[in-house]
């Protein structure tokens, strides 16, 4: 090929695309709005599940933590092969929150007012410490809302000598250098040097902490190994990066299913979509085409300028894609995603949309190809197929425009194929979409019908008897059911399984059963999908298990959904473990009044002096799903909007003599335009109807896979509510008429010249 | 297929041309021979459906024939393909149609340039060469319009120098003038009578007796087949310069 032959294929690319402007946009934009929100549903979904990321990487975090008796020589750490730069060594001392009558153990460590380069806690709420006010103390973020501390409120502490100390709540903020409260206890607050000294003066009653800053984390153990030789003994306890990370990350494989299902039909819809713009870009050039071929273009040629045209608008797509989500993650979601989406979903995203780009033309591209030389030859579409129907119709006095309309809009086949299919898996995925909201809603006003019957959970703390007396004379609470858990060593596996002796055989605890039916007798247990898949064992079956020594082996009587430990769960009635085991209950599952506040419930216990905490629901871990389908509805709906207008102006072009044809024959404008817009809109029903109807079948069933690859198990799955659906398939109709309308309207009122095209 | 002074510029053998319609075959084209010498000026003619234009795009290679041979310059096209037809098309025949054809979303300018680029002309031959076309056709100050500013008459003219923009062996016309009014046929008529004065080999399908009456040789086809061939003039011999040479147009 030469040099000339490009510039030929260059210059025919660019007329082109300069000769429609707005299509050629609309297509960038479809594009690039799939790609913006793929990134930004990858980018809150890696945030939401991995926090520790961006929290490390905001706060320049340290890899290595290391608690020490006595302050150990910074100098002497850094020159360590592998470290880079050192945090504090920071005195760190054991004291006592005070909250009315409850008491909760805290580590304060001290901190400068100014913010240390290595291990920055990051400030979220109120401000950071100021000599200004030596009695404010900053609470980490996560210790805060378990109990309930805000900027301005008071934080008085006891120390290990006893003295009671006022202090006040500044500011909240997070750190990537500890794992959350309650998982990682003792909740940590950060004072001024001289304040930690008021409150613990003894310096052998507390400990040095220090943050080591890696060059690769990957050294992690080998340098927690030369840090442990170096200091010799002094070495009380070493947290790592790793830890925390493992302590902060959130099951996310019901999010990474769900976000994958709707990335993978957003591109199914935009390939569609694509596809279609591009035939009929293609169809209505044929004459072109047939000219350029007759003038020497080869079918090789064609295909190659087809593809450098429309795959020039996919690409441009992507790239504004690309740029609009991280502008996205990094001015819009600033306050919520702390860091960009890393490279290697980013790449996926990206090469991902590319191939999809490039196939969803290719096909096109290759009839455009086909095209036969002779731009003489008729281009009229091929005969329609409904003159039986049409004739019916026309007996029983259906409107003309209806009957022409519904002939014209089958005339094309696969153009008529790909806007109905364009327009189905949108809606089918709006649909699901509606779903997942649904399932979400459910979940949080029906948590017992999702395995979380018990919205409380009561630990005796310092309470040695009448914990469940005490529980029950809430008039929120309905029952209190006695509970202990154990790690179960599993014979054959290398890990052990969490196993919940709750209720009582006399007094079952109100699981939520899916398959099978809960227990009746000793040596039953019902288990969560993800323990089903784990043992590979099914309902009716035997197993057996060790715990603290005793073995215990039972038969397997029930599913049941399990939204805890990824459904890896074994419950037992309390009955059934060894009385040293049993006895006394751990903790007991508080099931409250229909419609009762946790909260408020949880609040009136507190004040009782019992330690309470909430019951983490499903749907506030996943409510980044939310966030995710409006996304995706939105980014669909423009799909669905590229589909129409590429269908419409495809129906006008095939009709431009019909029309005039049709005038002839007296049908008023607004007869023609009615023809118009059923051509349209009648593929815009079916295809809307059809994804509607074929979202509500698969929704609740695709959700219940996702549940059960999540663990939690089949059967949280809902479908959208028929009036929510109707709303959402009325809507959309509405919304298709109207943009065929447009078009036609103006057709129906040019003037239409006979003239051959 | 040569001749005693050189390669004919056109020449098939039985050419038979059947159209699948609907199960149907119908007879488009039944075993034409037809030599076009160098130089010559062929006028097609015959009624509606009397095989004319499928003649003329088999001629072309626009269209493929069911049997015979096709010989374009003393070489065998008929086996070429659709390619192969291609690069022949951008090198030795240009095309002219009823509907002038011009691609719409380019300006004048570029229509003309493009089948010089496909050619493999440099971008600067090719705007010499259409600087020097439109100049000849009196179409200078239209290089930068859409086709669809021009008169059927002026987007003829772009047509025609678009089909002689590569030099090409011969020129082939479908119609030329079927969609013109009286002023805008005489012009074009009287550029192609101009160009086929310097040595460019023509054939035209017609069916108006007058257009015809333009070229030297006049073929009258009837249901596919060849009824009359009769010599207007006596047909003359190109330059002796050959092929490819610049035809040279005085508007």
């Amino acid at each position: 090929m030469s040099h000339s032959t490009t510039v030929a294929e260059i210059r025919w690319v660019r007329a082109d695309l300069r000769a429609r402007r707005a299509q050629g946009l609309l297509t960038v934009l479809a594009v690039a709005g799939i790609v913006t929100a793929l990134i930004t549903a990858a980018t809150l979904l890696e945030d939401g599940t991995n926090p520790w990321r961006g929290l490390f990487v905001r706060g320049n975090g340290a890899h290595v933590w290391i608690h020490t008796k006595d302050a150990p020589d910074p100098a002497a750490l850094r020159s360590l092969d592998g470290v880079t730069d050192v945090a504090g060594p920071y005195r760190s001392a054991p004291a006592t929150l005070a909250q009315g009558g409850k008491k909760t153990p805290v580590a304060l460590q001290e901190m400068a007012a100014v913010l240390p380069a290595v291990g920055r806690p990051l400030v979220r709420e109120g401000r950071w410490l100021d000599p200004g006010s030596p009695d404010g103390v900053v609470v980490e973020r996560s210790f805060a809302r378990a109990t309930g501390l805000r900027p301005g409120g008071a934080f008085t502490v006891i120390g290990l000598n006893g003295a009671t100390h006022s202090l006040n709540v500044v500011g909240l903020a997070e750190s990537g250098d500890q794992g959350f409260y309650p998982e990682w206890a003792p909740g940590l607050a950060w004072t001024l040097e001289g304040t930690l000294d008021q409150v613990e003066p003894a310096l052998g009653r507390s400990e040095s902490v220090t943050g080591l800053r890696l060059a690769d984390p990957d050294d992690t153990s080998l340098i927690v190994q030369r840090t442990i030789t170096k200091l010799a003994g002094q070495v009380q306890r070493v947290s790592t990066w790793r830890e925390v990370q493992a302590s902060m990350e959130l099951d996310n494989r019901l999010l990474g299913v769900l976000l994958g299902l709707f990335g993978v039909a957003g591109l199914v819809a935009a390939a569609l979509a694509i596809a279609n713009a591009t035939g009929g870009r293609v169809l209505s050039q044929q004459r072109d085409i047939a000219t350029l071929k007759s003038l020497g273009f080869t079918r090789r040629q064609v295909v190659r300028m087809l593809l450098a045209e429309h795959g020039t608008l996919g690409l441009a797509g992507i790239a504004l894609g690309v740029l609009c989500g991280r502008l996205i993650t990094v001015y819009a979601l600033a306050e919520t995603v702390v860091v960009p989406l890393s490279s290697a979903p980013l790449l996926a995203i990206a090469f991902g949309t590319v191939l999809v780009v490039l196939v969803a033309i290719w096909l096109p591209a290759w009839r455009g190809g086909r095209t036969p030389p002779i731009p003489a030859a008729p281009v009229a579409p091929p005969r329609g197929h409904l003159s039986r129907m049409a004739r019916l119709a026309l007996l029983v006095r259906l409107p003309p425009a209806l009957v022409l309309g519904a002939r014209d809009a089958f005339t094309r086949r696969l153009p008529a194929l790909l806007t109905t299919f364009g327009l189905a898996i949108p809606m089918m995925m709006i649909t699901i979409g509606l779903g997942c909201w649904a399932t979400l809603d459910d979940f949080e006003r029906h948590p017992e019908q999702v395995g979380q019957a018990a919205a409380l959970t009561v630990r005796p703390g310092s309470l040695t008897s009448g914990v469940a007396n005490t529980a029950l004379a809430d008039p929120d609470v309905v029952a209190a059911y006695p509970g202990t858990e154990a790690d179960a060593l599993v014979p054959g596996q290398t890990r052990t399984v969490r196993t919940r002796a709750i209720g009582t055989i006399t007094d079952p605890y109100p699981f939520t059963v899916v398959e099978g039916r809960s227990y009746h007798e000793r040596g039953e247990a019902v288990a969560g999908q993800g323990l089903l898949d784990l043992l590979n064992v099914r309902i009716g079956d035997r197993t057996r298990l060790t715990i603290g020594g005793t073995p215990l082996i039972v038969r397997i009587v029930g599913r049941v959904l399990e939204p805890e430990q990824d459904g890896e769960v074994l419950s037992v009635p309390l009955d059934n473990l060894a009385p040293k085991d049993a006895l006394p209950p751990r903790f007991y599952g508080l099931v409250l009044r229909q419609g009762a506040d946790p909260a408020a419930v949880r609040a009136r216990l507190q004040a009782q002096s019992l330690e309470v905490s909430q019951v983490v629901n499903p749907a506030d871990r996943l409510s980044v799903i939310r966030v995710i389908i409006i996304a995706l509805v939105g980014v669909l709906a423009l799909l669905g909007l590229g589909n129409l207008l590429t269908a419409s102006a495809l129906g006008l072009r095939d009709h431009a003599l019909d029309l005039a044809v049709l005038k002839a024959m007296g049908l008023t404008p607004r007869q023609v335009m009615a023809t118009l817009v059923t051509g349209t809109g009648l593929l815009a029903v079916i295809g809307v109807g059809a994804g509607a109807v074929a979202g509500a079948l698969v929704s609740s069933g695709l959700i219940d896979l996702q549940g059960a690859a999540s663990g939690i198990g089949a059967g949280i799955g809902r479908s959208p509510a028929p009036a929510t659906l109707l709303l959402a398939v009325l809507t959309v109709v509405g919304a298709a008429l109207l943009v065929a309308l447009i078009p036609a309207r103006r057709a129906a009122r040019a003037r239409i010249p006979v003239t051959p095209r | 297929m040569t001749t005693a002074t050189g390669p004919s510029a056109l020449h098939t053998v039985n050419l038979v041309k059947i159209y699948q319609t609907g199960g149907l075959p119908v007879h488009a084209v039944r075993g034409i021979d037809l030599l076009v010498e160098p130089g010559e000026f062929v006028a097609i003619m015959g009624p509606s459906g009397s095989g004319k234009s499928t003649l003329v795009h088999m001629l072309g290679g626009l269209d493929t024939r069911t049997s015979g041979e096709i010989w374009v310059d003393g070489k065998r096209a008929d086996t070429l393909n659709e390619s192969a037809w291609a690069i022949l098309r951008r090198q030795k025949i240009g095309f002219v149609f009823q509907f002038f054809n011009l691609v719409d979303n380019m300006t004048v300018a570029d229509n003309v340039e493009l089948p010089a680029l496909l050619g493999g002309a440099p971008a600067k031959h090719a705007r010499e060469r259409r600087q020097y076309l439109l100049g000849e056709l009196g179409l200078t100050d239209k290089a930068d319009a859409a086709p669809a500013q021009l008169s059927g008459g002026e987007q003829q003219r772009v047509a025609l120098a678009r089909a002689l923009a590569n030099q090409p062996q011969v020129l082939l016309a479908d119609e030329p003038t079927g969609n013109l009014d009286s002023r805008n046929t005489r012009d074009v008529l009287r550029l192609i009578g101009e160009v086929h004065r310097q040595g460019q080999t023509i054939v035209m399908v017609t069916h108006d007796a007058r257009v015809a009456g333009l070229a030297d040789r006049v073929v009258t086809l009837l249901d596919g087949q060849i009824v009359d061939d009769g010599l207007m003039a006596p047909v003359r011999r190109r330059p002796k310069s050959g092929a490819g040479d610049v035809v040279e147009l005085h508007g």
